[in-house]
């Protein structure tokens, strides 16, 4: 079973980030916060650190899936979960980028 | 024994009832799997007649052929019968029929779970199609969208039974993702580690696990619409707080997962029969698993595609258009493992091949097409046109429709034992292909001149004539070449002589049988170091049936089979299956006065029903289990496994822990739904507020704390010797405290129909009620077990069961009570 969780862990990260942050782009945007942060709106902060926090949680289920202590048993095992691994982290950057990419709330 | 003792000794314990009587006391999935491929492909030839209606009316301009009224009836149906009646249930019925041969086993893991699946799928769509027969069919389109299907715009019964039949035949499609996706990880062949899985199953239990995590939202979405319109709890009543675009979210939340919950078994039969028609293994095969996994995860974050020109936000619209446009890199990994295999091997023209090769040339279309749907802006020009409908059918028929036929025709001489010898298949295999591009790629014509879906009928000057003319004459000769693949198919079955075994001279195991199937599939059970054991041992079937595998010798009249470990595939349980039955079909038939007394508003007989389905439920355990301790079992090859009676892990916990992952699913998408209406549906905040109770609220609590800690006290008590009722009266209390927590929950919630706030709070208090109901029943069966003696020390498999349903109880009662009363305790 542990495999299979290896195998599905990258990929419902993504799904679970990606949900959460159109949640807190809809929240935002329909209980109008604003405000600005380091010279940005508050609203484009939120978001890049959600963005930011979801790359880096991605990156390190990769290492953990590549780490010797980590990584699954069985070669099959290894490569699929690598390969979903890398799914996970590829899916977060693009489908995530319109963070950073467009307008928030128009 | 020699052989054919052993298969008539089988046999005995195996058959199902002779004749007629046996199809409703089956339990057997060979048998069940023929009849849902049935019963599927009966829906299918009643959603093709629709198919040609519609092309019928908008084949002239002005058409008196239907009036509007019916003809939103037909679009509506077939719509309906093509994705719920059709290929949900062709999947089901292929997996079925084929998982345990495939994975060299005897059966699926719950046999009466899958009689129960088939006879709610089959009841169910009765139901729909009664309601066509008298005129009163659903006509608000395949997707329901409100305000239209609310009660004041479709004050009749037709939706109603779109609702409540949809639900009823969901039921079916979990039962069978439970069943599927158990019997993947844990009833396969010794040996058969997740590597060696033949790549059907890998496809059959990533579109399992979908439809767990995919159709809940739309069961919540269909209950929700249903409540509204019966009792006038305003879900998507924008002026009382609702938001019909809490629809759109749910539905397509279902949705567009399904388009790949209907592609990925068609993927897994091309997957299966391509390397077979090519003469070389498969291409990738650990790269075509990772990608069919990425597809599936992806494919959940797509749903707002479909709701583009809804108003959402530009950043909102771009996520889904990011993530619309990745599926396009997963899909076209698999389509090129496709082709490299075709490339390596020597590809053979048999009419399966004909078949793949027409799905090639199709789904390419209908994915690029997909992309181009992908784009916000081409969207918002194409968006309700005929170009949809033409991608949508590029993709469904193209991509589950072809390869479906391919493995019809692939798998018949299993199905029947017979070989072909009636030609008529390659010549309906054109009349198919050449009918389908004529009606599709005219649509796609049509829609891009502006054509909207679901029209009844268009003006002459509007300049659509011809190209619809031109559309409905390709569909009825695809209309042709179905019916005359049918006609071959039943000729085929009825007359065609005795072919030998394995006629593809295919790898998989469940070619290393007689065919037509025994009921008991093999002989014995095989040990598996290859995924294509049949290129490795050609004289493997020979060797099962002489009772050289596993589970060679049948005792008593046992239906026996073993379950292995979930990576290693190393064995860990002996299995004993229940006896033919007809307590599914009863069960079925109670469920179903459930929903027909909701449909046609007898309220009293509801209670009775639940009832009725508890009771039959309790009779459903009760004949499972031993009241004596068992030795570890012999199962072959020096082997000695326990019973999963014996066991921490038993199938029943494999079972309720995908099932809970549904449930889970089900009330994650209502407090999603709670979420969105708080946050931007107009009209909150609402005109009464739920009044807190911090009494209330810790009386929850302390029965959801007491119910796990007690369980998990039992079950340690129970291993150890000792009696564990005392710890059970504790859980039973802890059950009961969560109930009354609900229920006052309920009691105080504001008129659930002056506002969609306490609306959903009566729904989730209702949610808590019935768990804490379901907890209070299991546990007063475990103690009434204890009592029975079908519990020891060793004998433990039930406590975790039920340990399980009391913490995910706990957990969901907690976040309901936190819910209703924190808002208002915070002031």
């Amino acid at each position: 079973m542990r495999d299979i969780i290896r195998i599905l862990i990258a990929p419902l990260v993504w799904l679970a980030t990606f949900s959460a942050i159109y949640g807190l782009h809809g929240l935002l945007c329909g209980h109008g916060i604003n405000g600005t942060a380091f010279g940005l709106p508050i609203e484009r902060v939120l978001l890049g650190a959600a963005f930011l926090f979801a790359i880096l949680l991605q990156t390190a289920l990769l290492f953990a899936l590549y780490h010797p202590s980590l990584a699954a048993s069985s070669e099959f095992s290894r490569f699929v979960s690598r390969a979903t691994g890398w799914v996970g982290l590829v899916a977060t950057l693009w489908s995530l980028s319109p963070v950073v990419l467009t307008t928030y709330c128009v | 024994m020699n052989a054919l003792g052993r298969h008539r000794k089988l046999t005995a314990i195996w058959a199902s009832e002779p004749g007629f009587k046996g199809w409703f006391s089956t339990v057997n999935h060979t048998d069940l799997g023929r009849m849902f491929l049935a019963t599927a492909f009966f829906f299918f030839f009643i959603g093709g007649l629709l198919a040609m209606l519609i092309r019928a009316q908008l084949a002239t301009p002005h058409s008196a052929f239907a009036g509007p009224d019916i003809y939103n009836q037909i679009f509506t149906m077939h719509g309906t019968i093509m994705m719920f009646l059709f290929a949900i249930p062709t999947f089901e019925g292929l997996a079925v029929y084929l998982l345990p041969k495939m994975l060299g086993t005897r059966d699926l893991a719950f046999p009466r779970l899958t009689a129960y699946g088939f006879w709610c799928y089959a009841f169910g769509g009765s139901m729909m199609l009664v309601s066509m027969v008298f005129g009163i069919a659903p006509d608000g389109g395949w997707f329901m969208y409100p305000p239209l299907s609310g009660a004041i715009h479709s004050p009749g019964i037709n939706t109603d039974f779109w609702l409540i039949g949809i639900t009823f035949v969901e039921i079916s499609a979990i039962a069978a993702a439970v069943e599927i996706t158990v019997s993947i990880l844990k009833y396969r062949a010794p040996g058969m580690s997740l590597d060696k899985m033949p790549i059907f199953a890998w496809y059959a239990l990533i579109t399992a696990l979908m439809i767990l995590t995919g159709f809940p939202p739309l069961i919540l979405g269909s209950i929700l619409l249903e409540v509204e319109r019966a009792f006038g709890f305003p879900f998507f009543q924008a002026e009382l707080g609702g938001d019909s675009l809490l629809w759109q979210h749910l539905f397509w939340l279902f949705g567009h997962p399904e388009v790949y919950i209907i592609f990925l078994p068609a993927a897994g039969v091309i997957s299966t029969v391509l390397p077979v028609m090519c003469r070389t293994p498969l291409l990738g095969y650990g790269w075509i698993v990772a990608a069919a996994l990425a597809l599936a995860f992806l494919s959940f974050g797509l749903w707002v595609h479909h709701m583009f020109t809804t108003g959402i936000p530009h950043m909102g619209l771009a996520f889904f258009s990011a993530a619309s446009t990745l599926v396009a890199v997963p899909t076209g990994m698999q389509i090129f493992a496709w082709i490299g295999t075709m490339w390596k091997g020597r590809p053979e023209l048999h009419l399966p091949m004909l078949h793949l090769l027409g799905f090639f040339f199709t789904f390419v279309i209908g994915g690029l097409t997909g992309v181009m749907v992908a784009v916000v802006p081409f969207d918002w020009q194409a968006h309700d046109t005929a170009f949809i409908t033409a991608h949508l059918h590029y993709v469904l028929f193209g991509g589950f429709v072809f390869p479906i036929f391919a493995g019809i025709y692939y798998w018949m001489p299993h199905f029947t034992g017979r070989k072909r010898f009636f030609y008529l298949g390659e010549f309906a295999f054109a009349l198919v292909f050449i009918g389908f591009h004529v009606t599709f790629l005219a649509m796609h014509w049509v829609g891009l001149l502006g054509q909207r879906r679901r029209i009844s009928t268009y003006a002459p000057e509007d300049g659509w004539t011809a190209i619809n003319l031109i559309s409905s004459v390709g569909s009825f000769v695809l209309a042709i070449g179905i019916a005359m693949i049918l006609i071959d198919v039943f000729l085929h079955a009825l007359t065609a002589s005795r072919g030998r075994r394995n006629p593809w001279r295919a790898g998989t195991l469940e070619w290393a049988m007689i065919t037509p199937a025994p009921a008991y599939n093999f002989a014995s059970l095989p040990h598996v170091t290859d995924r294509n054991p049949l290129t490795i041992e050609p004289d493997l079937a020979v060797q099962l049936a002489k009772g050289e595998g596993y589970l060679g010798t049948p005792r008593n009249t046992w239906r026996e089979t073993l379950t292995v470990e979930v990576a290693s595939g190393k064995p860990d349980m002996h299995v004993i299956y229940p006896a033919n039955t007809r307590l599914p079909i009863l069960m079925s038939a109670v469920t179903g006065i459930f929903f027909l007394s909701l449909l046609l508003k007898f309220y009293w007989t509801v209670p009775v029903a639940v009832v009725g389905v508890a009771i039959l439920a309790w009779k459903w355990v009760w004949s499972i289990g031993r009241q004596d301790d068992m030795d570890t079992v012999p199962v072959g090859q020096d082997i000695h496994l326990p019973n999963f009676a014996m066991t921490d892990r038993p199938p029943g916990w494999w079972g309720s822990v995908f099932l809970l992952t549904a449930n889970a699913t089900l009330f994650g998408s209502l407090l999603f739904g709670f979420a969105f209406l708080w946050t931007v549906a107009p009209g909150w905040p609402p005109p009464d507020w739920f009044p807190p109770s911090v009494s209330a609220l810790a009386l929850g609590i302390i029965g959801a704390g007491l119910g796990p800690i007690a369980m998990r006290y039992a079950t340690q008590k129970n291993r150890n010797g000792g009696t564990p009722l005392a710890s059970l009266a504790l859980t039973l209390a802890g059950a009961v405290l969560v109930a009354v927590a609900c229920a006052a929950m309920m009691v105080h919630t504001p008129a659930p129909t002056r506002h969609a706030y306490a609306a959903t709070l009566f729904v989730l208090g209702s949610y808590g009620l019935f768990h804490a109901a379901l907890g209070i029943l299991m546990v007063c069966f475990l103690i009434a077990r204890v009592r029975c003696g079908f519990t020891s020390s060793a004998r433990r498999a039930e406590f975790p069961i039920v340990r399980l349903w009391i913490d995910y109880l706990s957990v969901v009662s907690v976040l309901i009570l936190v819910v209703a009363h924190l808002p208002g305790l915070m002031g």
